[in-house]
């Protein structure tokens, strides 16, 4: 059955999804016990870890998913997700009034899917679905799962910058065995983080490379391409927040600098790109930024080698987010996330681009052209992803304190900047689909439709069309490390639901989202962007390079 | 003329909003009541009776390890607390909820005074919160006797 095919079939699917819930509060359970009757789950309910534990051996195919609270007298919540897990395989969502991103670490951890805070609404309970797709996908795809990237890796091998071995070893590693998932994923939590900042701070930014900063930073089990990855994005974020004002004032003469950068180096044509592109708001349907957020659903790879970043015209098709010109992302939740300010103001006015003679910038707005018209659609695919946003915010939230309306337990960010580090970490790597990245830079033009976009988009679609279902569950096969305990299952799968449609409206404050994202995305950040070659045509993409090392 | 019905769904409408504006209530609340409807018709009533029942139990548990005195569990007191700050989040109690963290904190920081004040705090929120609630189920058994609809109140 093609990916196609199987998303019809799930069509029907959320409906008399079976879940068993599981809190020993009597009124939270109650609560909780309605709420996902509403969304039209049937549903079963116990105040006992133990008790639950038996139902689930019973019969292991009585349920589809377990949301289950943490403190319970009789059993730790930790303790019934890690058994259900191992015994069940079943997706286990973890419930609790701790925002402690302690918590959710534990949570991510010990294979939780999600972690919701209390009190739970209803739209977060909407799109827990996807977890359970997404592993079913996961289970299947891990048979299926093809190693197509090399075409793109030998393309890209050329146009290396700084990080060019790294990146090659990371694309070269996530194609080879794409199923073995062997990169855990690392969660950038607000801690790590804010050691990789005093690490960089340490070295200088020009002179901060992935292997003294994992020096520096000394902590256990990260590797020195997590760190690359992470880096990349960094600098990316810092470009976009320091470029910000400059590019406001300087349009005209950014446009001409970049066309000028692109003619002589012509790798990171596209990071420069951005950098020389005035921010302009409103031009840019907050594509971009959409883009950024979306990119966590889509293949990172693809991304990498489309300048991915740039494409999401599927974005601003969004139709709940779409607002002409102004930023999409305001339309989203995520405005409430400063990073949305960021964002916008990073992202270059790719409308304003479309006769520039820089190739990139017009085919992104070929992209960008095509905002509601084609790409929605003919493209499934492109499905904004505001509540992936969304819910990465909430899962990062308590991992990252960012400040979120709603909840009074998030906290601001610490700096813009990583906000919009984070915000950039969208691209989503998706090495398993990765299959074959140069077509999907040929087929590009989003306003184009092409099967192979479609396809590339597919994996990480979180629309409310059923296609959207095999979107997550690509992406956390494809994130998902061998061990399923490990890292950003959660996190994705939380970026998955969280951009679910529609209706979840509110935005949770959750900032994690983008770092869970970015967490997910880290391969974006090491696709290879290269403008080599730019000619006004859609082929352009091909050869668009992410230029890893360019700094300031 | 001013029917009887009219009167009660203004009186309805009038204490409803006081009581968000009083800071008993909060949007979690408006939540559980769009989540009752024919299938439910008495969700929200059935709901916080069971949070006025985990609250009384609760506050008792905290009020026995405080009288331990010398010998008071406060980690017993905390994980109670916290479950208590769960549930009046679900249910909209916000001034339960609020009086919650600050109980939370003096058990983190072993405050045993602190503790003990704002458990009578809570004590006293929680049933002036019942009584207030106790009224508006009663006003809207009036108006639903009086042959009337129970107005939505939008805060």
């Amino acid at each position: 059955m093609t990916m196609e095919q199987e998303i019809e079939v799930l069509d029907q699917f959320p409906v008399g999804m079976r879940v068993l819930a599981v809190d020993d509060d009597q009124t939270c359970l109650r609560i909780l016990q309605t709420l996902l009757q509403r969304c039209q789950y049937h549903v079963t309910t116990t105040n006992q870890a133990q008790t639950a534990l038996e139902l689930l051996r019973e019969n292991k195919n009585k349920f589809d998913l377990v949301i289950s609270d943490v403190d319970m007298p009789d059993m730790d919540g930790f303790k019934l997700l890690e058994l259900v897990g191992l015994e069940m395989d079943l997706p286990v969502i973890m419930l609790s009034a701790h925002s402690d991103p302690k918590y959710v670490m534990k949570g991510v951890k010990h294979g939780a899917c999600d972690y919701l805070l209390k009190p739970v609404r209803i739209e977060e309970l909407k799109n827990i679905w996807q977890h359970v797709v997404r592993k079913s996908k996961l289970k299947k795809n891990k048979s299926n799962v093809s190693n197509g990237s090399g075409n793109c890796d030998k393309a890209n091998r050329k146009r290396k910058e700084q990080y060019e071995e790294e990146e090659e070893e990371e694309r070269g590693n996530d194609n080879d065995d794409p199923t073995a998932q062997k990169k855990p994923r690392v969660l950038w939590t607000h801690e790590l983080h804010n050691k990789f900042l005093a690490a960089v701070d340490h070295l200088g930014v020009e002179r901060a490379v992935p292997k003294k900063i994992l020096d520096l930073m000394n902590v256990d089990k990260l590797t020195r391409e997590n760190v690359a990855s992470h880096l990349q994005k960094f600098r990316v974020a810092l470009k976009k927040v320091s470029d910000d004002a400059i590019q406001q004032a300087n349009r005209a003469a950014i446009d001409s600098h970049f066309m000028q950068m692109n003619s002589q180096k012509g790798l990171g044509g596209f990071y420069h790109h951005h950098r020389g592109i005035p921010v302009g708001s409103g031009q840019f349907h907050g594509g971009t930024t959409m883009m950024r957020h979306y990119s966590s659903n889509r293949n990172l790879g693809r991304l990498n080698s489309l300048g991915a970043g740039m494409f999401q015209p599927v974005s601003s098709s969004f139709p709940r987010n779409h607002n002409d010109g102004g930023n999409i992302i305001q339309g989203l939740p995520l405005e409430e996330l400063q990073i949305n300010n960021n964002i916008n103001r990073a992202f270059p006015s790719f409308t304003s681009q479309q006769n520039s003679p820089m190739v990139a910038p017009s085919n992104l707005l070929l992209l960008e052209g095509n905002p509601q018209s084609s790409s929605l659609p003919s493209n499934p695919g492109f499905s904004p992803h505001f509540e992936i946003s969304k819910r990465l915010e909430h899962w990062s939230n308590a991992a990252l304190s960012t400040n979120i309306p709603q909840s009074d337990v998030h906290s601001k960010p610490d700096t813009l900047e990583w906000n919009a580090f984070c915000d950039s970490a969208s691209p989503l790597v998706n090495p398993n689909l990765d299959t074959n990245p140069a077509s999907l830079c040929r087929n590009t033009g989003f306003g184009s439709t092409n099967a192979a976009q479609t396809d590339f988009f597919y994996p990480l679609q979180m629309n409310q069309q059923p296609a959207n279902n095999s979107g997550p569950v690509t992406e956390a096969q494809l994130f998902r490390s061998s061990n399923p305990n490990e890292g950003l299952l959660m996190g994705q799968q939380k970026l998955q639901s969280g951009l679910m449609a529609s209706d979840a409206g509110s935005l949770d404050d959750r900032v994690n989202s983008l770092m869970t994202q970015e967490q997910s995305q880290s391969d974006f950040s090491e696709g290879d962007w290269d403008l080599d070659g730019l000619a006004h045509s859609e082929h352009a993409y091909e050869k668009l390079h992410f230029p890893f090392s360019l700094s300031a | 003329m001013d029917t009887l019905i009219a009167q009660l769904q203004r009186q309805f409408r009038d204490y409803t909003i006081s009581l968000y504006h009083q800071g008993f209530l909060d949007d979690q609340f408006t939540e559980l009541k769009k989540l009752q409807d024919e299938c439910s018709p008495d969700f929200v009533a059935e709901v916080v009776t069971l949070f006025f029942e985990d609250c009384e139990k609760l506050i008792s548990n905290m009020a026995r390890a405080l009288d331990q005195t010398g010998n008071v569990d406060f980690k017993l007191v905390g994980s109670s607390v916290h479950q208590l700050k769960g549930s009046s989040s679900s249910v909209g109690a916000k001034r339960v909820k609020g009086l919650c963290i600050t109980l939370k904190e003096c058990c983190d920081t072993q405050n045993y005074e602190g503790c003990v004040r704002c458990l009578q705090q809570v004590d006293i929120e929680y049933k002036t919160l019942k009584a207030k609630l106790q009224d508006l189920f009663n006003l809207e058994q009036q108006i639903v006797q009086a042959g009337g609809r129970i107005p939505q109140v939008d805060i």
